[in-house]
């Protein structure tokens, strides 16, 4: 008697727990979960992030059930994702780059659980990556410098890696770019001054840094960092400002002439739709302006109007996917091709740029 | 050329204030024989306040008066613990430390980058005149000029009046201080409370003149750099001073030699300059075993006092 009863309870466990896995009802909601690297007022990264989540809701609320958690670093990753993972969540994403190990090694226990990893270059069978090209942006606030002839610029520059290191070349070609158009004489050996922070987010040396920059006499001083203590320091000074992921005008850098914004909410609406369709493909992400993944602020009130109808021409041009931004000839500092007149660079040329260009004046600490 | 000097010692003095400020409050606490490992956590409740003061439309000397009254209520914790309960005062105050980095991330979310009040740097009238000097010293802002003030008044007390003595008797010999009548458990909380005051005040500096508005944990160590900053000077607020113009000195010269692209000295040596300098000292003091009255570390530094019998 008493194994028929062992067997009885095991025949229902067995069927308490394959219950809820399997039935996957209409009107089941799909549950989204996001592991965010900071606070989601944090101004820079987060604060982005934050508002493609926001987006997501307002597009998809009444079908999704979305959940984050703030302040996942990498020691702690592997937890919340586990966590996530564990409570039934259909789609995982990790937004920051220190999480790319703990998502590799979640996403493998768990292979009907769809992973998507901001930043980085891992993937497995059910895990993606996704990024945008920032540089897109940047390269349209250089142009916009260049065609009001600022030709002197200090930038306060994150960590020396490729991410930055592109985002300072980007900028620079688009300088030159301006600068050519609109006739001006310049020093092709300075006119971008990069000073490193060795840090993504440090308000008080990005004060300094700024002061510093602005006491060198920099006539336009462009923030990098997260957090817009750059741009502030920099109207405090007298100095304008182009600001960087948020919209540093809104923060009170009132001198702000443009910032580049990232815009993460149209990508995370697609993959989550895709996930729904059942249409969910492994795949590397990389888009700029051409799907809204980057978007440039409202122009500030010293922008000229002619200057601001140049830029958003070729902004237009982005959109169609038109990107020839790292197209050659370009030169390194020492002057030596680094890309000749008809080649350009390959996106994994981009992924691991090392290289400052001609016009950056500064070197990448190692 | 000169154009540089004035705002590398600008952007020197700019820089040290914070730590100077704690770090005066913090030798009276030391002198009094309590240590307080909470100043970071003072400075962060301190900044917090100041700028939420600010953002509430309150007047500067009712944001720079709260931001000194949150550092002077968590410097009363760490008087009640360590004082009162007798306490390990390592132990409380690293508790204070991490409770005012907690409590002002919790409670500053809100407020994140939002800016109330800027204290703009104010040159004084005829003295920022001065060439150089006084562009170098008199074009800053107003709590500079408060920091001016408070050291030589500091040093004062410290050495020259019978409080001071009082304060010192405390910490070197707190049985014999209280044999002759000297109320220990006073002095020790209202030197402690002291520097709970000026470690808040530190923390405004930053929240409302030097980079305006809350962001989290935005003292960045600089309360950890006053405590080594006390052990540098001796228990001196003068050398202090020095300690903290040195440490000010570097922040300015790190980003200068990499704006300019002049690097005479390697940045990581420049950044390792203070701890170095504080682990030298520390060395110098062990030899100083006969040193003078102000040689060495207060001789009752973190001993809980109790009465015999």
């Amino acid at each position: 008697m008493n194994k028929k009863l062992q067997w009885l309870l095991v025949c229902i466990t067995a069927i308490c727990l394959l219950v809820p896995g399997t039935s996957f009802s209409a009107e089941k909601k799909l549950k989204v979960a996001f592991a965010l690297l900071w606070t989601i007022d944090d101004q820079g990264w987060t604060t982005g992030h934050y508002r493609g989540i926001e987006y997501l809701r307002e597009k998809m609320g009444d079908q999704i059930e979305v959940a984050y958690t703030e302040k996942v670093r990498a020691a702690d990753a592997e937890r919340v994702f586990r966590g996530y993972a564990e409570k039934g969540f259909d789609l995982i994403f990790g937004t920051t780059f220190e999480h790319m190990d703990a998502l590799m090694r979640v996403a493998k226990d768990y292979p009907n659980i769809r992973f998507e990893h901001c930043s980085g270059y891992k993937t497995s069978p059910n895990m993606g990556n996704y990024f945008t090209r920032m540089y897109q942006g940047e390269y349209l606030a250089g142009y916009m410098a260049g065609l009001m002839g600022f030709k002197n610029v200090g930038t306060v520059a994150t960590q020396p890696i490729p991410e930055p290191i592109r985002g300072i070349n980007a900028f620079t070609i688009g300088l030159i770019k301006g600068l050519d158009e609109a006739g001006v004489q310049y020093d092709s050996d300075k006119l971008n001054t990069v000073v490193w922070l060795k840090s993504w987010r440090d308000p008080i040396k990005e004060t300094t840094l700024a002061e510093t920059l602005a006491a060198r006499k920099h006539d336009l001083i462009r923030q990098m960092a997260d957090t817009p203590d750059t741009s502030k320091a920099a109207c405090a000074a007298g100095v304008p400002a182009i600001g960087y992921g948020t919209d540093a005008a809104l923060a009170g850098a009132d001198c702000t002439l443009v910032s580049s914004l990232f815009n993460w909410g149209p990508y995370y609406v697609e993959t989550v739709k895709a996930v729904m369709d059942g249409t969910w493909e492994l795949r590397q992400y990389w888009k700029g302006f051409e799907q809204q993944g980057i978007q440039l602020s409202p122009f500030g009130s010293k922008v000229p109007q002619d200057v601001q109808t140049k830029v958003i021409a070729e902004m237009e041009k982005l959109s169609q996917g038109e990107d020839h931004i790292f197209a050659g000839p370009l030169y390194d500092q020492d002057g030596k091709v680094l890309y000749a007149q008809g080649s350009s660079a390959s996106d994994s040329d981009l992924l691991s740029m090392r290289v400052l260009i001609k016009g950056v004046k500064g070197n990448i600490p190692q | 050329m000169i154009d540089d000097i004035v705002f590398i010692s600008q952007i020197t003095i700019k820089s040290s204030i914070g730590v100077l400020l704690a770090a005066i409050g913090e030798i009276f606490a030391e002198r009094s024989g309590i240590l307080n490992l909470g100043v970071e956590g003072m400075m962060l409740v301190g900044a917090l306040t100041g700028a939420a003061i600010g953002l509430a439309g309150g007047p500067p000397l009712l944001a720079l008066g709260g931001g000194m009254l949150a550092g002077a209520l968590l410097a009363m914790l760490h008087a009640f613990f360590s004082i009162t309960l007798r306490a390990d005062q390592t132990l409380s105050g690293l508790a204070i430390a991490i409770l005012g980095g907690g409590l002002s991330n919790f409670l500053g979310r809100p407020i994140i980058g939002e800016v109330g009040i800027r204290l703009k740097a104010f040159p004084l009238p005829y003295l920022s005149d001065i060439p150089v000097i006084g562009e170098i010293f008199f074009n800053q802002s107003v709590l500079v000029y408060l920091a001016y003030l408070i050291i030589p008044f500091a040093s004062y007390v410290l050495f020259h009046t019978r409080t001071g003595l009082k304060i010192r008797a405390v910490g070197d010999d707190a049985v014999s201080a209280d044999v002759i009548g000297i109320n220990v458990t006073a002095i020790r909380y209202c030197c402690t409370i002291f520097g709970g005051i000026l470690a808040g005040l530190g923390g405004c500096y930053l929240s409302l003149a030097y980079t305006p508005g809350w962001k989290e944990n935005m003292t960045a160590g600089q309360g950890w750099i006053a405590i080594a900053m006390v052990i540098f000077s001796l228990w001196s607020p003068y050398r202090a001073v020095l300690g903290a113009l040195l440490f000010g000195g570097l922040t300015a010269l790190q980003f200068f030699f990499q704006a300019t692209g002049i690097e005479v000295i390697p940045v990581y040596i420049l950044l390792m300059l203070p701890y170095l300098l504080t682990i030298g000292v520390l060395i110098l003091v062990m030899h100083l075993k006969k040193g003078g009255k102000d040689g060495k570390s207060p001789r009752c530094l973190g001993v809980p006092f109790h009465r015999e019998g």
